[in-house]
């Protein structure tokens, strides 16, 4: 090691202020170079995977034909664009996404935090282990499965729920087609599959807590609820912003897959969300480029946010992701 | 520090192997599992001693079961064609996407299956820039594809030429499928009109057919689906036209026709009824026969009549006694009968030039094609192997007992076979549930008084671009009117947007088309 950075030790102290720092910065690179050499893997990665790629956004701007290719096909400059904000329904499907969005972030991201506190405070350790195992395991079920047992349960055919409404003296309410009941059941879904796994960070920046802070509290006359408030929470906030900015990053990622299967006719107004009519009306009848111009669209969005909320929490004192 | 900077550099080495097998693990797993089309390539490399080299083939097909087939049919066509054939099954569900990032990729194979009419609407476009062979003028120098029907082929072409082979469906399959031993037991006849259908399904519901003391039966087991559900079958026993139809003197699309509010109406007062399941709009195939098969509803409409069988099968175990029957001579409320015809096919197979090379390679694969339409190939596909999976009985094939071999070995090659019975000499069925052999008869029958979709040879540009997301509106209204959510007046609203936002183009477009 030393007699690889020696050449570079010797250099002169009187050159200039850039040489020098030019210099510096060759010196560091060389002393790091096995970090370096291990971080190669990952930039390939990106460069390869996700940087390339957008090579492809340009046939946003043209009337993409893919039998012309991208050098060949015409070029229609923000025609797509223009297209996507005149269309009627775009501002309500970008209502709707924007509503699931919130929904996700004010209804669903509190959820595993309170899950993992409860399941903290679960003493018996065959319980602990026992409900951990048994919330995680939805998570490992795909959206058909849960949408599907979701139908089974409210249709109004003979489902499970709708009987015991009838039973109780209720009249039946007809979950799967009002767009009232949409954005509940949506909800619902995304908690039922993901909050259990969710808790999993938290639980583990949790166990990382030292101890002695709780004896202290304990002696000091501090109750369970005391301790959740003044020690485990403030330990975990970091955490917790972190994983919000990057949730923000994920703002339009509503599950494609999960909205398509409870969109039906009756419900559209409030369930199609830019995903799926990037789906019809893209990948379904081939309109490659207005489905990449819509796509993009999103992509800024998803940036825009990420930006804003950074910003936001480093004026608030908090570490951002970058 | 030397011996340090070793141990660094074993670390990175160590690090990059690791990461290197598990990118590699990574793949081979996906291979196997996600991607089933490498798995199928033939490993038959000398397995014919014939002279001449095997051609290759490979062909691109939707996939309507869950599994993809292992390759005992396959083995047998390549023995028999001299040729090594790749087949790339796809899921039927997705097919449309996987067709357009292959079309997009320009790695469509030698062969591509489409997967129905509107596929291959949206082909059209490629099509007419030249991107597929133009097979019409090699036709005739094969004696086999020269017999497929010329008015269906008619129906295929594009700008007066033809570029596909067709995969033949009779005209007009659809009809209801019912409990005859409900309706015996209730003492109703197979309703002869469309008052009479609503009576069944309101007998259904309210008279306890299956007789347990309890009202939990309905009618009409019905999906959400406009076309292949019951709505567009009763909608043209109403004598609402397919899909298009002349008013003045023009061609109009369907839902302009006051026949199509009846049957939205009709439809609007089974449900409010309680006379078909009230969750239609949200109901998938499975779960609308599985209502049919385990006892809840006595009528399921739209669907292939030939399907019988399957549904029988089904039904039969949960109810040892039930008994079903086939109809479709249902008259409309002028005492006229109609039924809407498909163009004849319900598939197409396209070569594109970008796999395609050269005139000799096309040729090949016309050869290979014009012996799979021999009797002796098209019954291996269709059928699968005399003695395994059907045996011969008064010149028909009857279908094996072994229903889960055939539907894992035999199913998956038999959506893929070129022609219909009559032109390439394959077996007819051979029926013995009484259901399916009055199926058979009323296929015939709906022929008779067949209604064919004007626009299936004609050409709109705007409908290509933008028919599928246009319909949308009008399904959802549709849907909307007879959830009673809509009245008359909001759906013709729905009407006038769909005119605006393009359909008054498709409506010009199709008119000038005709004209010509």
């Amino acid at each position: 090691m030393q007699e690889a950075t020696a050449p570079s030790s010797t250099t002169p102290k009187f050159q200039p202020k850039k040489q020098k720092r030019n210099s510096e910065l060759k010196k560091r690179l060389w002393r790091n170079k096995w970090l370096y050499v291990m971080l190669l893997p990952g930039v390939l990665y990106f460069i390869i995977f996700k940087y390339l790629p957008m090579y492809g956004l340009v046939i946003s701007f043209q009337d993409y034909k893919p039998y012309q290719g991208i050098t060949g096909s015409e070029w229609v400059g923000m025609e797509h664009f223009k297209r996507l904000f005149a269309e009627p329904e775009f501002f309500n499907i970008l209502k709707n996404t924007l509503i699931l969005f919130g929904l996700n972030l004010f209804i669903y991201f509190p959820v595993p935090i309170i899950l993992a506190l409860m399941l903290n405070e679960l003493r018996g350790h065959f319980f602990k282990r026992l409900f951990q195992t048994l919330v995680y395991l939805p998570h490992f079920m795909s959206w058909v499965i849960i949408v599907s047992i979701t139908y089974v349960m409210v249709t109004m055919d003979g489902g499970i729920i709708n009987e015991l409404l009838v039973y109780f003296g209720f009249n039946k309410i007809n979950f799967l087609l009002s767009p009232g009941w949409f954005r509940p059941m949506y909800i619902l879904q995304v908690i039922w599959r993901e909050a259990g796994w969710g808790t999993i960070i938290y639980l583990a920046s949790i166990a990382a807590i030292d101890p002695g802070l709780y004896e202290a509290a304990r002696m000091d006359g501090a109750g369970r609820l005391r301790q959740v408030w003044h020690i485990t929470l403030p330990a975990i906030r970091g955490v917790i912003i972190t994983l919000f900015i990057l949730k923000i990053g994920h703002v339009l990622d509503l599950g494609f897959e999960h909205v398509y299967l409870l969109l039906n006719s009756m419900n559209r107004e409030v369930a199609e969300i830019i995903d799926t009519y990037v789906y019809t009306a893209g990948l379904r009848q081939g309109q490659y480029s207005y489905s990449t111009a819509i796509g993009f669209f999103k992509s800024v969005i998803g940036l825009i946010m990420v930006m804003l909320v950074n910003r936001i929490s480093k004026k608030m004192g908090e570490e951002g992701v970058y | 520090m030397k011996k340090r900077s070793f141990t660094i550099l074993l670390t990175a080495l160590l690090t990059f192997s690791v990461m290197l097998a598990g990118c590699s693990g990574g793949n081979n797993s996906n291979k196997a599992t996600g991607d089933p089309a490498p798995t199928q390539t033939a490993k038959a490399e000398d397995k014919t001693p014939a002279a001449e080299e095997p051609t290759a083939i490979t062909i691109m097909l939707p996939l309507n079961t869950s599994e993809t087939p292992p390759d005992t049919i396959k083995k047998e066509i390549e023995k028999l064609t001299n040729t090594k054939l790749t087949y790339q099954f796809f899921p039927a569900d997705s097919y449309e996407e996987k067709l357009n990032t292959a079309f997009a990729t320009g790695s469509l194979p030698q062969v591509t299956y489409l997967k129905n009419q509107s596929t291959f609407v949206q082909m059209k476009e490629a099509i007419k820039d030249g991107q597929f062979w133009e097979i019409g003028p090699y036709l005739s120098e094969y004696p086999n594809l020269n017999k497929l029907k010329p008015e269906i082929l008619n129906n295929t072409k594009v700008e007066g030429k033809p570029y596909s082979l067709y995969i033949g469906r009779p005209l007009a399959r659809q009809g209801m499928i019912y409990r005859k031993d409900w309706a015996d037991k209730l003492g109703l006849k197979a309703p002869a009109n469309v008052d009479e259908l609503f009576a069944m399904a309101k007998a259904f519901t309210e008279q306890d057919p299956d007789g347990n003391g309890q009202k939990d039966t309905t009618g009409i087991a019905d999906r959400n689906e406009l076309v292949y559900g019951a709505f567009k079958t009763v909608s043209s026993w109403f004598g609402t036209p397919n899909t298009w139809g002349t008013k003045d003197g023009q061609l109009q699309p369907e839902f302009t026709f006051p026949q199509y509010i009846d049957t939205m109406d009709f439809f609007k007062e089974l449900r409010s009824g309680g006379y078909m399941n009230q969750d239609f709009a949200a109901t998938s195939k499975t779960d609308a026969v599985n209502m049919f098969t385990s006892g809840k509803a006595g009528m399921y409409i739209g669907g292939s009549m030939q399907d019988i069988d399957s549904l029988n099968k089904d039904l039969i175990k949960n109810f040892p006694d039930a008994v079903l029957d086939t109809h479709s001579m249902v008259a409309g409320p002028d005492g006229k009968f109609a039924q809407w015809m498909i163009p004849g096919y319900n598939n197409l197979v396209l070569f594109p030039k970008s796999a395609v090379k050269d005139e000799a390679e096309l040729k090949k694969i016309l050869a290979f094609f014009d012996k799979m339409m021999t009797p002796e190939l098209a019954n291996m596909m269709f059928w699968g192997i005399e003695g395994t999976h059907y045996t011969v009985v008064e010149g028909k094939a009857k279908v094996g007992d072994n229903k889960e071999l055939i539907e894992r070995e035999v199913k998956p090659f038999k959506d893929s076979v070129i022609g219909e019975s009559e032109t390439n000499g394959m077996y007819e069925s051979y029926n013995t549930l009484p259901g399916r052999i009055h199926a058979e008869e009323l296929l015939k029958e709906n022929v008779k008084v067949g209604v064919p979709d004007p626009t299936a040879a004609l050409d709109s540009a705007t409908y290509t671009e933008k028919g599928v997301e246009l319909q949308q509106l009008i399904t959802d209204a549709t849907y909307k009117y007879m959830y009673g959510q809509i009245d008359k007046a909001a759906f013709e609203k729905a009407v006038e947007d769909w005119k605006s936002r393009g359909g008054s183009k498709i409506i010009e477009e199709y008119n000038a088309a005709a004209a010509k």
